[in-house]
């Protein structure tokens, strides 16, 4: 009986075998039909007015914007509008739209009616658009004629801003209303007509989005392959062997596993442009007069305090080794060179206040009255998001070198919900957290981070508020940059909060069938122009 | 030396109290035990003074570090290092006392209620005992894993989230167990003549009854350690587990999951641990089961 | 016999209205889902505008009588990530995946463990018994996220025999089956040779032996008949086990299930899915275990008598 067994097993496993060999191995032929990208997902939902800004990623494809962005230089540039103008007191922005772009499906001709429709849906009760603050600002979406639209705002909506919605890197996506008043929601939850180089195809929740070339596209470029797939795979692991066994064929991939998939022979494509950045706010620092939140005996209060734990941080290491040397050092958060407001002395200066210097660390502290017997204690609270990986890298490494100067930082890990409740209710004075963010007009950023009405309550003080408030009434170019840099530089000056990286989008591509893909990165989904991408022939 | 030989032979020291210890020693489990021994118990206990580096600090320039038999390894760092250049073994010597803390607390006070309510359950009968098993009943059919995630994101993951949710799943099983017992127990003759002899309800079930259910909550409690270790570093891994500063297991192994490609230690080592851990214990519970108390085997 | 059934089916209901209220009570402690929904430029206006969209402006007690009347029909609630879709709605999506992985993962450990524990229970205390036992215990001693990541390792990345991520066809179903269900394997074959050993040592095998019935047919036929009653119960627990297990293999393996909906779930607090999740999962587990007990008063008179 044993051995009637023990065949029984062997031919078991024998087919079980056979079964497993028989599944055909995935192959790397180029050029392909279907290209496939492997992103860590994002809110699955066509309804574009409910989904945050990075998560556009999944509508880059198909949906266009009026405005949009050179792949190359990160200029705006005509996309589904040929020409832009705005009256001198920037209340009023006129767009011309182009001639003969067609909707996909048969939907009809692209006219300023969808525009109005568009930003509609931006304004609905459930909206929950990033930029939605910006769209309701609105007094009316008018069509002049087929193919000209004014917006006319409440407030002077300055060119920053203005492109910036409209753009591609914005949420204004051009919807057919024609679908619409067909097919109500439902149409644009199964089937959404847009004007891109690509068009939807289906989707499966959890899984994949695919899209179809759009062979009528109004650029007349032709893009090279038939079919393209966004793979929905959170795990960063997972990731990097689909892309090695060639099931994927471009990934984005945290920079911890970057020297790997090189070794591993792995091509990697940047963004032209840094597009998001890095930094450490924390929390308690409510300086404006009559603030009842506010704790003096909050651990960041003292200005020393804060600057001690910014100088006690070696960044130069933290960019070579959690970030493998693929950032740039911010001088001021928020701010990049081609922003508002940005003053070319910041860098000096940044070298200056902000050089590691562990001794002088310790001395502010000692200042402070914190020492061996009454070291300084308090909370960094991170966080992980599919495709955010570095909160807890930044978190733990920080903490050590807190730790060198003595100072006691405790890592825990919240989910983002919760970090994001605390500091909009004014409960983090003990806590710091790391913000992860892209890049937006210095003054969106300035509104929401430091200034009291915005959401984000880490540095607020009177000053911030005085000379904002002048910004807000200024429509003067140079007037709002000089406003601007001033507060660019009480910022720096304050030490307001922890300063870090600004990085480029990153991705990786399988070298036998991707030979190049240049895209801008600005663009609300960080990876984009998907339409541009090369394949090896 | 054959202890067996006549007692001409044996040294002068070998007396026999010592000698009936070894034949009794050589009847125990000694490879689960050795394994939990240098695992758990002399880690948990002595980590500073075993461990070789410090579990919390680590050298940025240290990062990734393979383990010393690879290439770039170095017996400076035996088992490699993390993300962070902190050293994996000292990380999994601390994690130890982690692992080990949290499962004899959380088992101690889930014990220790589950016990009492079982007690009181059997002994008492009707609307107690009812009200007792469907608290029981509905405590076995929470969805364990899906109440620690919802609970650890309503309260932040700490010690305390932790312990308690492992105490609220632990509890019932012990209630289960000692009520069964109780109900055979208290039907024995000698309990009638305690009442009769007018002991008190908690004299009865404190003295006379629970000693006798003593065994079977000592098996439960040891395979039990194993399973509360399991279900912490599942929690762990997924976020919803002990708070990242500790050197958990759990949070160890989910940590080095993405680098899994390329840097497989951060995430095997720590597996391995658990895996050795979780296995002696039940290696010694199935061994203390079948000793004390075989009408367990069902457990 | 039909008393015992009403008050076990009274208890049932009982267990999954608590249920509902604690997870009820903690979802909505674990925070504003706002916080997750809006972006960081919303403005307290915007703020209220959705409260009171989604109705989150009411009182707890209020929000949770309106949840249990509309749960009574059918409807458990928008989800508020997926805009559009019904929170049952997804589940019903979801589970068939979850459905499929589970009752492949029964079944490679069903084939596993029979055959292993009646062998071990046969040829007792010989080597296969002694395999079989090291079996059971790495069974019940591995971590299944770590079995996972490290199958995935070897059979994905390593040897590249298998994907390692997401649902397509046989070759994707193979790992996160192997990681479900390796910790049931054990937990049969154990169960599966204890009943076995109690068996073979009864009088009427002894006396089939005696009769002249071959050996194989003694096992097969008449022991695991017999042996098959105890395992019953513990199909209930294998079942919630299986269904909480699939959370964290789906989280390893990316598998779009019902375990890695409700994690999701969790992160961005959209609690009416994590109810429905939870009221199911839990809804199925008492279930089982409700007609496990019937199944069992059915066939062992004395239980009914309690």
């Amino acid at each position: 009986m044993k051995t009637k067994l023990t065949s029984l097993f062997a031919g078991l496993l024998m087919a079980a075998a056979a079964i497993l060999t028989a599944a055909p191995a995935p192959g790397w032929a180029a050029p392909v039909k279907r290209l496939i990208f492997a992103s860590a997902g994002f809110h699955e939902s066509n309804r574009f007015w409910t989904i945050a800004r990075p998560d556009h990623l999944q509508f880059e494809p198909f949906w266009e914007t009026l405005v949009g962005i050179d792949p190359k230089t990160g200029d705006y540039i005509p996309a589904l509008a040929t020409k832009w103008s705005s009256s001198p007191d920037f209340r009023e922005w006129t767009f011309h739209l182009r001639k003969g772009v067609q909707f996909h499906n048969g939907y009809g001709e692209f006219t300023s009616q969808d525009v109005v429709h568009a930003h509609s849906l931006l304004i609905r009760k459930d909206s929950t658009a990033t930029l939605r603050p910006f769209w309701a600002t609105v007094e009316e979406v008018k069509p002049l004629d087929k193919y000209t639209v004014v917006f006319r705002f409440k407030n002077p909506a300055m060119p920053s801003s203005m492109l910036f919605g409209a753009s591609r890197s914005g949420d204004l996506r051009m919807t057919s209303k024609a679908q619409w008043d067909k097919e109500g929601i439902e149409g644009l939850d199964k089937q959404p007509a847009g004007t891109g180089p690509f068009q939807y195809a289906g989707r499966k929740t959890g899984l994949n989005i695919l899209f179809k070339r759009n062979d009528n596209h109004w650029s007349g470029n032709k893009v090279e392959f038939e079919e393209l797939e966004f793979r929905i795979a959170r795990e960063e692991a997972t990731r990097l062997a689909l892309l090695l066994s060639g099931d994927v064929h471009i990934a984005d991939l945290p920079r911890e596993l970057h020297k790997d998939a090189l070794a591993k022979g792995l091509k990697r494509f940047q963004s032209s442009l840094a597009v998001d950045w890095v930094s450490v706010y924390m929390g308690g620092l409510w300086f404006i007069t009559g603030d009842k939140s506010f704790d003096p005996k909050a651990p960041f209060v003292n200005k020393k305090v804060r600057q001690a734990l910014n100088i006690s941080i070696n960044r130069e290491e933290l960019l070579k080794t959690v970030f493998a040397g693929r950032a740039d050092l911010a001088y001021v958060s928020l701010w990049v060179p081609t922003s508002e407001g940005w003053n070319s002395k910041w860098e000096s200066r940044f070298k200056e206040l902000y050089a590691y210097n562990p001794e002088k660390a310790k001395q502010l502290l000692k200042e402070a009255g914190y020492g061996p017997g009454n070291p300084l204690k308090f909370e960094f609270w991170a966080f992980t998001e599919p495709g955010e990986s570095e909160g807890p890298a930044i978190a733990d490494a920080l903490a050590i070198y807190f730790r060198n100067v003595g100072v006691q930082a405790e890592v825990q890990m919240h989910d983002w919900a919760k970090i994001r409740t605390a500091y909009r209710k004014k409960q983090s004075k003990n806590f710091m957290w790391p913000n992860i963010i892209g890049w937006r007009p210095a003054d969106q950023g300035v509104r929401n981070f430091y200034i009291s009405k915005g959401n984000n309550h880490h540095y607020e003080d009177d000053f911030l508020e005085k000379t904002f408030g002048e910004v807000a009434k200024s429509t003067d170019a140079k007037k709002r940059g000089d406003l601007l840099q001033a507060i660019g530089n009480h910022i720096q000056e304050e030490y307001a909060d922890i300063p870090l990286f600004w990085f480029r989008n990153e991705v990786f591509a399988n070298p036998k069938v991707v030979s190049n893909w240049v895209y801008p990165g600005p663009a609300a989904g960080r990876s984009s122009h998907f339409e541009g991408i090369k394949l090896v022939q | 030396m054959p202890l067996q030989s006549s007692t001409r032979t044996l040294p002068w020291y070998a007396v026999p109290w010592i000698v009936d210890g070894w034949q009794k020693v050589k009847r125990y489990p000694l490879i689960p035990l050795a394994i939990l021994l240098f695992m758990l118990v002399i880690p948990a206990i002595f980590a500073p003074l075993v461990a070789p580096h410090d579990a919390f600090q680590g050298s940025l320039s240290h990062r990734l570090m393979p383990p010393f038999w690879q290439e770039g390894g170095s017996t400076e760092h035996i088992l490699g290092t993390d993300k962070l250049g902190r050293d994996m073994l000292s990380r999994i010597i601390y994690g130890a006392r982690v692992s080990l803390t949290v499962s004899l607390i959380a088992i101690f006070v889930g014990g220790i209620i589950g016990t009492a309510l079982g007690l009181i359950s059997g002994y008492f009968g009707g609307w107690t005992d009812a009200v007792i098993m469907r608290l029981v009943d509905i405590s076995l059919s929470l969805p364990t894993i899906l109440l620690a995630l919802v609970l650890v994101a309503a309260v932040g993951p700490s010690f305390g989230t932790v312990i308690t949710v492992l105490i609220v799943l632990l509890w019932a099983r012990y209630a289960r167990l000692v009520r069964g017992e109780t109900l055979a127990i208290k039907e024995l003759d000698f309990i009638a003549r305690a009442r009769v002899a007018g002991a008190s309800h908690t004299r009865i079930m404190g003295k006379y009854i629970f000693p006798n259910v003593v065994n079977s909550l000592i098996v439960l409690a040891t395979l039990q350690v194993g399973y509360v270790i399991l279900l912490e570093s599942a929690l762990s891994f997924l976020g919803a587990g002990l708070p990242r500063a500790e050197p958990a297991w759990g949070v160890m192994v989910s940590d080095g999951r993405e680098l899994i490609v390329t840097a497989w230690w951060v995430s095997m080592f720590p597996g391995l641990a658990i895996m050795l851990t979780v296995l002696s214990l039940n290696l010694m519970g199935d061994w203390l089961r079948d000793h004390l108390d075989p009408k367990l085997r069902n457990l | 016999m039909q008393r015992f059934m009403a008050v076990r089916v009274l208890q049932s209901l009982m267990a999954i209205l608590v249920m509902s209220m604690i997870v009820f009570g903690l979802a909505r402690i674990s925070g504003n889902p706002l916080d997750v929904m809006l972006p960081i430029e919303a403005l307290p206006e915007d703020y209220e505008r959705l409260e009171k969209h989604w109705g989150l402006d009411k009182p707890l007690h209020e929000q949770y009588f309106i949840f249990v009347k509309k749960a009574l029909q059918g409807d458990f609630g928008q989800s508020l990530k997926y805009q559009g879709k019904s929170a049952m709605g997804l589940v019903a999506e979801r589970l068939p995946a979850t459905l499929e992985l589970a009752g492949f993962a029964l079944l490679i450990s069903a084939i596993l463990a029979l055959p292993i524990g009646v062998l071990a229970a046969v040829a007792k205390g010989s080597s296969m018994d002694t395999a079989a036992k090291i079996i059971a215990l790495l069974g019940q001693s591995l971590p299944a996220f770590w079995l996972g990541i490290v199958l995935m390792w070897i059979f994905a990345v390593l040897l590249d025999w298998l994907p390692s991520s997401g649902r397509g066809g046989l070759q994707h179903l193979i790992l996160p089956a192997i990681t479900l269900g390796w910790f049931q394997v054990a937990a049969i074959m154990r169960l599966v040779r204890s009943s076995m050993l109690e068996v073979l040592d009864s009088e009427f095998v002894k006396l089939a032996r005696v009769k002249g019935i071959p050996e194989w047919k003694v096992v097969w036929k008449h022991c695991l008949r017999n042996a098959g009653i105890a395992p019953l119960t513990f199909f209930a627990i294998i079942a919630g086990s299986l269904l909480t297990g699939s959370v964290v293999t789906e989280t390893v393996f990316t598998w779009p299930g019902v375990g890695l909906l409700v994690v999701d779930a969790v992160r961005s607090r959209d609690f009416q899915v994590v109810q429905a999740v939870v009221i199911m999962f839990a809804g199925i587990f008492i279930l089982c275990n409700l007609l496990v007990d019937i199944l069992y008063a059915y066939l062992d008179p004395r239980i009914r008598v309690q």
